[in-house]
């Protein structure tokens, strides 16, 4: 069996025949993850300096030379890497005194912060099949993120205790924007609220539980969900980055929500990370440094905003990017930003940001051509197990190797 | 007319994403506006027509799609380079950038839809 790195769920069932380095056949993978294993035959990176294929070990001395000059590097990337990489970036960003930041930091950050920190209790997806009898998709749409997330966990299976599925057993409401793929799915228990106003949602479903009368349109529906709600034996609830952008620097209203849900009966929290092993950078840092991202070791260790990708890109004077293409997913205005920045990338594939690169390092795909371990969306560990060889080496050596080099 | 921008995923956008950032199919994928078809034909925007969506931190054309719910003031859009370009650069204390509330108006253009080539060439000028 090997491992999918195509979304943090880290399918771990998933069947492949090879030829050589061909696909040949795949079995359990969804439309996301057979993307993810086609990738290993198209747009490959090259090794490059200054726009000049080159050795890969010249790529590599040139990135330890920049790194050496670098007065304020920012090391960013990270959630597409595995855990053993990313404990040598974390070695590599100390070494170096520079800022250290990933995805999160634009995405999930505060929500993963508050599970990581034990602010809100969470649970792993085994247990919501087994026992998560009432859920709620929160400004996520699982069916085109998530794609297996409600066929392996949490909607359709049978579970120790609940034999009976979807069908009877389990009840699903979806809050979101769009009437998404998923939203089809459950669309007797679909609340669609405006862009900003799961604030206000909130609001309304605490003004139920104090027996208040919720200012919605709806208010009936609004009651009739909040009483299924206070019935549930194990809740669980999956914040998207829907709820993540709309609720950015006041997730004390998430917080308060659990907490008061928690009064009638069990609700875990469960961020639906994106990148495959966001989830464990954002762990291994707060174990190193009690701070999931954003973190600078120019003096010790320190942390907050100015070191966050979107204010350092403005800042540094050197971007080291592995496993990410911020230039195509930062907002235009600080990927410019970015982009006047001399960059060193590495990556299995062509991307908008190592074609801005001064230096390009090509890597293995993990899972695929490399092995390591990696925490999915819950925290739960799986292996990782090549099952082909790469010309290239993983994020993992390389970095050994520019760690060798400086 | 004025709209909402909202970004979101799309599994056969990410598939095509996987695949080949620079392809055609990733950019039919991505530069794409997901329009209510009242809002649109109010505006004379037909399936297919190439529009011009411009917010206070950028401008894109990309290809309007007429969406089978409606959803009067909303526009979805994949979230991509393209639609990057209307994200405000700008942020707020907490430094997450708001890619899912864009105000912004969209009208019908004779331009065409920039390639992924073009918004790099852009970006480093
Ligand atoms: S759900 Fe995620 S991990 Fe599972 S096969 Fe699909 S992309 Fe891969």
């Amino acid at each position: 069996m090997a491992v999918c790195t195509g979304c943090s769920l880290l399918c771990d069932d998933i069947e492949v025949s090879i030829d050589g380095r061909r696909i040949t056949k795949t079995k359990n993978l969804c439309r996301k993850g057979f993307g993810r294993y086609r990738s290993l035959s198209s747009d490959r990176s090259v090794p490059k300096v200054d726009g000049k294929q080159v050795g890969i070990d010249a790529a590599i001395s040139r990135a330890a030379e920049m790194l050496r000059d670098a007065k304020r590097p920012l090391l960013f990337g990270w959630s597409c890497s595995t855990l053993e990489a990313q404990r040598k970036g974390i070695e590599l960003a100390k070494r170096t005194k520079a800022i250290i930041d990933d995805t999160s930091s634009i995405c999930q950050g505060e929500i993963v912060e508050m599970v990581i920190r034990g602010e809100i209790p969470t649970c792993t997806l085994d247990d919501v099949r087994n026992y998560g009898d009432t859920l709620i998709f929160w400004g996520c749409d699982p069916s085109s993120s998530h794609p297996r997330h409600m066929s392996r966990f949490s909607y359709f299976p049978r579970g120790e205790k609940l034999q009976r599925g979807h069908e009877e057993d389990r009840t699903a409401f979806l809050i979101d924007i769009r009437a998404s793929p998923t939203a089809k799915i459950l669309s007797g228990n679909f609340v669609q609220i405006p862009p900003g106003g799961d604030a206000d949602l909130i609001d309304a479903m605490l003004a139920v539980l104090d027996g208040k009368i919720p200012r919605v349109r709806d208010k009936k529906a609004m009651i009739a969900m909040m009483n299924t709600l206070k019935k549930a034996d194990t809740g669980v609830i999956f914040p998207g980055l829907g709820l993540a952008y709309s609720l950015r620097g006041r997730m004390d209203r998430l917080k308060a929500l659990v907490d008061r849900l928690n009064e009638y009966t069990k609700y875990n929290v469960i961020p639906m990370v994106g990148h495959y092993n966001m989830r464990g950078f954002n762990q291994l840092l707060f174990d190193e440094t009690g701070f999931i991202n954003r973190v600078s070791f120019a003096d010790g260790i320190d942390h907050g905003p100015m070191y966050s990708v979107v204010e350092a890109s403005k800042s540094c004077d050197l971007a080291m990017v592995v496993g990410s293409d911020p230039i195509s997913s930062l907002p235009a205005g600080i990927a410019k930003a970015l982009a006047r920045v001399p960059m060193i990338t590495l990556d299995p594939h062509r991307t908008l940001t190592t074609e801005l690169s001064r230096v390009v390092i090509p890597t293995a795909l993990s899972g695929i051509e490399a092995g390591g371990s990696a925490l999915r969306m819950d925290g739960v560990r799986i292996g990782l197990d090549p099952i082909v060889k790469s010309e290239y080496p993983s994020d993992e050596e390389a970095l050994s190797m520019i760690l060798g080099a400086i | 007319m004025k709209v909402t921008v909202v970004t979101f995923r799309d599994i056969f956008q990410s598939e095509a994403q996987e695949l080949d950032r620079f392809g055609e199919e990733y950019r039919k994928m991505s530069a794409v506006v997901f329009l209510d078809k009242n809002d649109a034909s109010k505006a004379g925007i037909k399936d297919g027509s190439n529009v011009l969506l411009e917010s206070d931190n950028g401008r894109v054309v990309v290809v309007a799609r007429l969406s089978e719910d409606s959803h009067p003031g909303l526009a979805f859009m994949p979230n991509s380079p393209w639609s990057n370009r209307l994200i405000p650069a700008e942020t707020d204390e907490t430094k997450i950038p708001s890619f899912k509330n864009i105000s912004a108006t969209v009208r019908v253009t004779s331009d065409g839809v920039p390639t992924v080539e073009d918004l790099l060439r852009e970006m480093v000028s």
